[in-house]
């Protein structure tokens, strides 16, 4: 036997792309941990649950993802060996593995980064309304952070085919209730901003300048995107700068 | 244990613990103390303590920074007239590693803590201003001292009572103290003569503004020149405070209803 045919031994092949697979995996993995640490991703999801109970496994976020994409590619070369040393010979078989395998890749990969954005988000959620000592606050975080992991399961199933038709359904009509509701409610906040940004490009009046606005007059102490703050002798007015536009602005001349 | 018996007087039987800015294990070993309270004075609540003081500043002043945290304190209604307190704080390193046992006095108030708690500016618009003005104390202009003045706060009055010396070179412009850029334009246009009025929410209205309040009534120590009268003046005419960094003696002083409330070296941060 000679040279060149123990080279063309399907076998040989076989095992030479596994070796290859098993390295090139291995440095995948190292590379993307890497990267993941120098693009500051430990820093970001450190104090989300997630990565506490990643801690607690005895591993970390990253650790986590870099090894994901390290077994992406032991699968990949494992199932590519069987190919070519023709282990299972079953086309069908190979075609619906070699579909699927990505599909379940990105879908774990969508999971646990849905994870860590709800886990981010709430943080921040939380933390923004710290100052507001309100109890019932407390509920909008938990909203926010299911709402995430909600729209990251339903990206995760789709990707094995699942059928998620229904769950679709339910999260257009959140997201709608949600628009519509919040339209409504901050409608006056919107026209105000809107309003707010025109005063402060074009300051139709300054702090200091005597005006009058409809019924209120005083001289301007304040103006911001959503309310001017105009003050008297012994009155202070917080007008919402909707009126301001409904109103006109009357500047009062000093005599 | 002989030093306990000879440095015991300074914290046996006093009425609560005043911890200053302490770390997060420091603070937890008071945790379960029953028979004392702790307050918490510094900067910022780090521990999460209930009963908290915020300084204004990292007071460099050790007898400045207690003063202030019970005058707080005594604000707050944390602590009453006449409380022992054992205050420890750091002098040296960053630790907490001084005590001291205080007496809370109620009639030496001298509107400190009102001076930023109860002021019509908001506290963090005085704090930066107050940090700009020692800032600018510490490093001056190009190595040579420069005095400013600073109108914080009621800013529609005082532009009623005052007129610009030269163009205003924040017209239009949307800038706020403690912004990063600021402190750098502030610094340049220190050099012109003329006051910075900044409004209660901290925008920067106007540069090189002349303050024409009535000077009636104003009773500023002898020896200050006229832009700490004209500071004095302006606090008392409006419901502005006024912070002037002094070009002679280098000192920060800040004004409330036309008083000096508060006197800094910068040299000491």
């Amino acid at each position: 036997m000679d040279w060149q045919a123990f080279i063309d031994e399907p076998a040989v092949i076989a095992a030479a792309v596994l070796a290859l697979g098993f390295v090139v995996g291995y440095l995948v993995g190292r590379l993307n941990k890497e990267l993941l640490t120098a693009a500051g991703v430990a820093e970001a999801v450190e104090g989300t649950p997630f990565e506490r109970t990643a801690q607690s496994l005895g591993t970390s976020t990253v650790e986590l993802v870099a090894r994901l994409s390290s077994w992406f590619i032991y699968g990949i070369a494992i199932l590519t060996a069987l190919h070519i040393a023709q282990l299972l010979n079953t086309d069908d078989f190979w075609l619906r593995i070699t579909g699927f395998v990505p599909r379940l890749f990105v879908a774990v990969l969508v999971l646990i980064v849905g994870f860590i954005i709800a886990d981010k988000l709430e943080l921040v959620v939380s933390e923004y309304f710290r100052g507001v000592k309100l109890p019932e606050v407390a509920i909008i975080p938990k909203v926010v952070k299911y709402s995430v992991l909600y729209v990251a399961v339903v990206i995760a199933l789709a990707q094995v085919n699942v059928d998620v038709l229904a769950l679709l359904i339910l999260l257009t009509v959140y997201a709608a209730g949600i628009v519509i509701v919040g339209t409504f409610a901050f409608k006056d906040f919107l026209v105000s901003s809107a309003v707010g940004i025109y005063l402060l490009l074009n300051q139709p009046y300054g702090i200091g300048d005597r005006i009058r606005i409809g019924e209120q007059a005083g001289i301007v102490q304040e103006v911001d995107i959503f309310v001017t703050k105009i003050e008297a002798d012994d009155e202070e007015f917080i007008i919402p700068n909707r009126k301001v536009f409904d109103e006109g602005i009357c500047r009062v001349r000093e005599q | 244990m002989v030093l306990d018996d000879v440095f015991g007087d300074i914290f046996s039987s006093v009425d609560a613990v005043a911890l200053f800015s302490p770390s997060g294990s420091y603070y937890e070993r008071f945790a379960d103390l029953d028979e004392l309270d702790v307050v918490v004075v510094g900067t910022e609540n780090t521990v999460g303590a209930e009963t908290f003081i915020e300084l204004p500043l990292e007071f460099g002043d050790v007898a400045e920074r207690i003063r202030f945290g019970l005058e707080g304190g005594l604000e707050k209604g944390v602590i009453e007239d006449g409380d022992v307190l054992a205050c420890a704080t750091s002098v040296f390193g960053d630790g907490i590693d001084t005590v001291s046992r205080v007496r809370a006095d109620g009639e030496i108030r001298t509107g400190l803590y009102d001076l930023f708690a109860k002021s019509r500016p908001e506290p963090e618009v005085i704090k930066a201003v107050l940090e700009l003005a020692i800032e600018l104390g510490k490093k001056g202009q190009k190595g040579k001292p420069v005095g400013a003045l600073f109108v914080v706060g009621d800013a529609g009055k005082v532009m009623n009572k005052s007129r610009p010396l030269s163009y205003n070179p924040f017209e239009k412009s949307h800038v706020h103290v403690g912004d990063p850029i600021v402190n750098v334009m502030l610094k340049e246009f220190s050099r012109l003569d003329g006051a910075f009025v900044i409004s209660d929410s901290g925008k920067i209205v106007s540069a090189y503004r002349y303050l024409e309040p009535s000077a009636e009534g104003v009773d500023i120590p002898k020896g200050l020149g006229a832009r700490h009268m004209a500071g004095g003046a302006i606090s008392r005419d409006t419901n502005a405070i006024s912070i002037v960094l002094s070009e002679s003696d280098g000192l920060v002083r800040a004004f409330k209803a036309g008083e000096i409330i508060l006197e800094v070296d910068p040299e000491a941060y």
